[in-house]
């Protein structure tokens, strides 16, 4: 239930067997089945979450319902509304489970505890902050200046294992393309090959 | 639309924990039904169902996926069966709502089993140490949940715990139920609650009040 979260902190930071013993008690552990909700938008975001097993995603829908893929999480990876999480107002995005999911989850007042009895943490969450704002970076660039095809190849180079785990349409809206585009890329690149 | 929360009912066959799960049917809550019996657990899921159709329900036989699942546990096994179901889940419980329902009376309605210095529900806060033990339900009879009101007015139902955003979810789960909630004060009130209830029990007894009784605090 907790293997992923400690190999996770063992990369950046050491904890003794009591200290992890104590982080144990301040994570919250869920369940969540295949498309319900751990958050929805207006909603105040409670926790920070880690995927022990399974994928969640975080995402906003626009007013034609369309929905826009921020974050597809898999195992190891951290996702919360981090504005609401912070401010505790209300929720911009959703986060919803795209497969069955094992999570454990996190209050602010839990952290706050965590820090000031493992202060290590505090090291290791640095670490983690600087890592996303990296990946946010290239997220945003690829963004704005990668063309479909490279927003594609570098997510395959990235995360190899989402594209079979998660549906079609969902890698299109993580990309910002249409489906329609992302079938003629994979086309293009099976003539390629 | 706010998140509905998930609800495991651990003993949802009993005569509380039926009732419980009945009235909760058309509340904003997804219900996790767990119990050994399966058949009578298949009676109930349809039972509630024909309460509330559109019902967001699970069956499920094992209490510690249940609780992995749930954000709130209402504990509704035999006082006697408790220590042995809470060390299954313990793990399962860290930061979540769990709801001590019980009346720890012995079979004649005599006495309380636990010693005068602790309640059910706080030996239960011992055995599920990381988990926020909540006492609700444990003053009103399984009767009452047909019949919130009595003789005009609606039944007192009392909470007591130590977490504050707990007593608030659970007030608003009785308050789904049709209870009046009274938040009575922290865990240690508890032992009051449960005194309550043998009081209450006995009075029925005397008086032949065919468990039709509940509490109402009566103030201007």
């Amino acid at each position: 239930m907790f293997e992923v979260l400690f190999q996770n902190v063992k990369d950046k930071i050491s904890l003794t067997s009591d200290e992890e013993e104590l982080a144990k008690t301040l994570f919250i552990p869920k369940k969540l089945k295949k498309k319900q909700y751990l958050l929805q938008q207006d909603d105040v975001c409670k926790y920070l979450t880690i995927v022990e097993k399974g994928v969640l995603r975080s995402y906003t829908v626009d007013d034609a319902g369309t929905e826009h893929i921020l974050q597809l999480a898999l195992e190891g990876h951290w996702v919360t509304d981090m504005y609401s999480f912070l401010s505790q107002e209300p929720a911009i995005y959703n986060i919803d489970a795209v497969e069955d999911s094992e999570l454990l989850l996190i209050t602010n007042r839990s952290l706050d505890e965590l820090y000031e009895k493992i202060p290590k943490f505090e090291r290791f969450f640095r670490l983690l902050g600087q890592k996303n704002i990296l990946s946010l970076q290239r997220r945003l660039t690829g963004s704005l200046s990668f063309t479909a095809e490279d927003k594609y190849l570098q997510l395959t180079k990235n995360f190899p294992d989402l594209l079979n785990r998660v549906p079609q349409h969902m890698i299109a809206s993580y990309l910002g393309i249409t489906r329609e585009t992302l079938s003629r890329i994979k086309k293009n690149l099976l003539k390629d090959h | 639309m706010a998140l509905k929360q998930t609800v495991a009912i651990i003993g949802a066959t009993g005569n509380m924990g039926s009732v419980i799960a009945k009235s909760l049917a058309n509340g904003p809550y997804r219900l996790l039904l767990m119990a050994k019996d399966t058949v009578k657990l298949q009676q109930l899921y349809e039972d509630v169902h024909a309460i509330a159709n559109e019902v967001e329900q699970e069956i499920i036989a094992c209490p510690k996926d249940a609780c992995w699942e749930a954000d709130l546990i209402i504990f509704a096994v035999p006082y006697s069966a408790e220590a042995e179901i809470a060390e299954k889940i313990k793990q399962y419980t860290t930061g979540k709502v769990v709801v001590s329902i019980s009346n720890p009376m012995d079979k004649t309605f005599s006495k309380l089993l636990t010693s005068s210095c602790k309640s059910a529900a706080e030996e239960l806060q011992d055995r599920l140490p990381y988990s926020k033990v909540i006492k609700a339900f444990n003053t009103t009879f399984a009767a009452n949940f047909e019949h919130p009101v009595i003789d005009g007015k609606q039944v007192d139902a009392f909470i007591a715990g130590d977490d504050e955003e707990a007593l608030g979810i659970v007030s608003n789960l009785v308050k789904t139920v049709g209870f009046n909630p009274i938040i009575a004060g922290d865990l240690s009130v508890s032992r009051i609650l449960e005194s309550m209830q043998l009081l209450l029990v006995q009075l029925g007894l005397r008086y032949n009040y065919n468990w039709l009784a509940g509490w109402k605090v009566l103030h201007k």
